[in-house]
């Protein structure tokens, strides 16, 4: 599944929950929608039938199960992302940047050489809020920027001279505070810890279990004749 | 149109698309065949609810939804009693109330509700305003009779005008027929040599088929245009009074991109650092190009040209080449490369 795909279903995710509860939708289900939705959206079509065939976790009937609510999920899901389904991923700033690099930055010399960490650094980064407050492009940059700094190289040169902000100093100066906050925030994440997960999971259940009870009953009051 | 089949037969409504669903009273359909096959003796059940039903109370559906079906006949029946008209009330309010009233009604004896109240409601009002009910039947029936007079008319006017042309056309057939009967007349009879009898001939059959065609040509001259006006009426020609404004101009669009500007789509093969350039060349003609090149911009943008046939110059030499049939489909390099390198300068400063 190419990355832009991924991006773009962790961008749906995080977008879904911004509006709504977890308790109201269950993530799973909202995850795997997500997943099918951005497969359509980014031009990766897989069929709901293939999509469920690779939950190998489920029995044949569960995978008919899953794809049913799915589908149903997915309007709501279009909805609740007020219908912007174009997500702009920063894989393809990352692209342009380093055809930049060497196209007019000869004094890197092998800007290849940093692609695996500014990779590493992007999927880092989407574990964390921060495709949600700073735009592709200066994620791309400091991905790149934080990767050459890793190796050692210098790349302020870079940035003053090529991107034409020798005499802008105030857009430098709060170019470098975002690529610093951000570097903060990737770095602090790390992944929670099992038994956090295994709580909030056994929570989730149990107040799910109770919604859909409340809506069962709710439903046989108001049609009571329900063999039409 | 074949909604699920006959209740009772199932498969004959898809083998036979000719066949006729028939509804009654109580909102259930039921095939042709069928209703021949259960209501041979003239009365019978309802297969799915089971109310007595009489032959005669089948009518061919007209409409998908035997719903519907079951709701129209109701209100034909209903209106036949309810049938008073909007100059009866002295004011809309209250025609809208009897609008209502028989709403009401259909309503409750079509989904079975409170069925013996409305049927009391309607015997009594059936009962207070007869006289209303007779004098608005006859009205109607003025009415729909004026109707059919209109129709008549029409009809014999066609009639009419159909028979004139079978006439007409008779005519001429008669006309040409007694024209060959002449000649071979003459032609036994007269002295005159046959072929002067010939051209007579010919000549008189062209005559007479101008004539023809003069009659199909002519057309009755009418007294009226074809949007209704009369064709004496003079209408005043007032000319158009012309409106002036101020002429468009068009103004290049401005898109303010909140980052450093990205090369051109044209630009992309030629901008570049000069150490690239060189690389690509061969030794001796770098040589010679490598002062021109650190002169001006001039030459640089020529040198790389003539060579990109082959190779990729500038920012494309870091972008995949086009295949060939990329290119047979209107591609080039060039637009992945500034669509990456939009992407990458566009919203780098931030706001």
């Amino acid at each position: 599944m190419p990355k832009s795909v991924v991006g773009t279903a962790v961008m749906y995710f995080r977008r879904f929950y911004l509006n709504n509860s977890v308790m109201e939708f269950h993530p799973r289900i909202i995850m795997l929608t997500c997943a099918y939705l951005s497969c359509k959206v980014d031009e990766f079509n897989v069929s709901s039938s293939q999509f469920v065939a690779n939950l190998v976790h489920e029995s044949p009937a569960g995978q008919e199960l899953v794809a049913e609510q799915i589908l149903e999920y997915e309007l709501l899901l279009i909805q609740q992302l007020n219908f912007h389904l174009v997500v702009h991923n920063p894989y393809r700033p990352m692209e342009g940047l380093l055809i930049d690099l060497k196209t007019r930055y000869p004094t890197l010399e092998n800007p290849e050489s940093l692609r695996k960490n500014v990779d590493d650094f992007l999927t880092q980064a989407s574990l964390t809020d921060i495709g949600l407050l700073f735009t592709p492009s200066q994620i791309a940059l400091t991905a790149i920027l934080n990767s050459a700094s890793r190796a050692g190289l210098n790349m302020e040169s870079y940035i003053t001279e090529c991107l034409g902000l020798k005499q802008d100093k105030e857009t430098l100066s709060k170019l470098y505070d975002s690529m610093r906050r951000m570097k903060i925030i990737t770095k602090k994440y790390e992944l929670p810890k099992p038994e956090v997960v295994n709580a909030c999971k056994q929570k989730l259940e149990r107040i799910h279990a109770e919604g859909l009870r409340l809506v069962l009953s709710r439903k046989r009051l108001i049609f009571p004749d329900d063999s039409r | 149109m074949d909604d699920q089949g006959c209740p009772r037969c199932k498969t004959t409504k898809y083998r036979n698309p000719s066949l006729k669903l028939m509804v009654n009273v109580c909102g259930h359909t039921l095939c042709e065949n069928c209703v021949e096959m259960l209501f041979v003796r003239g009365s019978g059940n309802c297969v799915q609810c089971d109310t007595p039903l009489r032959k005669s109370n089948f009518r061919v559906q007209l409409f998908e939804d035997p719903a519907v079906d079951k709701e129209v006949e109701i209100r034909k029946k209903v209106l036949k009693i309810y049938n008073k008209r909007d100059f009866d009330f002295p004011n809309l309010r209250e025609y809208n109330d009897y609008l209502e009233q028989i709403e009401d009604i259909v309503f409750n004896l079509t989904h079975n509700i409170d069925v013996e109240n409305t049927k009391l409601r309607m015997e009594q009002y059936q009962k207070e305003n007869r006289d209303v009910i007779q004098r608005n039947k006859a009205k109607l029936t003025r009415e729909q009779e004026e109707l059919e007079e209109l129709l008549l008319l029409e009809q014999q006017g066609n009639e009419q005008r159909r028979l004139d042309v079978l006439q007409e056309e008779q005519r001429q057939l008669q006309a040409k027929r007694k024209n060959k009967q002449a000649l071979l007349d003459e032609l036994e009879q007269s002295q005159i040599p046959a072929t002067i009898l010939l051209a007579k001939h010919k000549a008189r059959s062209a005559q007479l088929e101008t004539e023809i065609e003069q009659q199909k040509q002519s057309v009755k001259p009418t007294s009226l245009f074809s949007t209704g006006i009369q064709q004496s009426q003079t209408v005043s020609l007032v000319p158009i009074p012309r409106i002036e404004e101020v002429l468009y101009q068009y103004t290049l669009l401005k898109v303010d991109t909140y980052g450093p500007p990205a090369p051109d789509l044209g630009q992309l093969g030629r901008l570049g650092s000069t150490s690239q350039a060189l690389f690509f060349r061969g030794a001796a003609v770098c040589v010679l190009f490598s002062l021109e090149l650190f002169s001006g911009d001039g030459p640089l943008c020529t040198g790389s040209t003539c060579t990109e046939t082959r190779h990729q110059s500038g920012y494309l030499n870091h972008v995949r080449a086009a295949l060939p049939q990329d290119t047979a489909g209107g591609y080039t390099t060039a637009m992945a490369c500034h669509r990456a390198m939009q992407d990458a300068f566009s919203g780098l400063f931030s706001l």
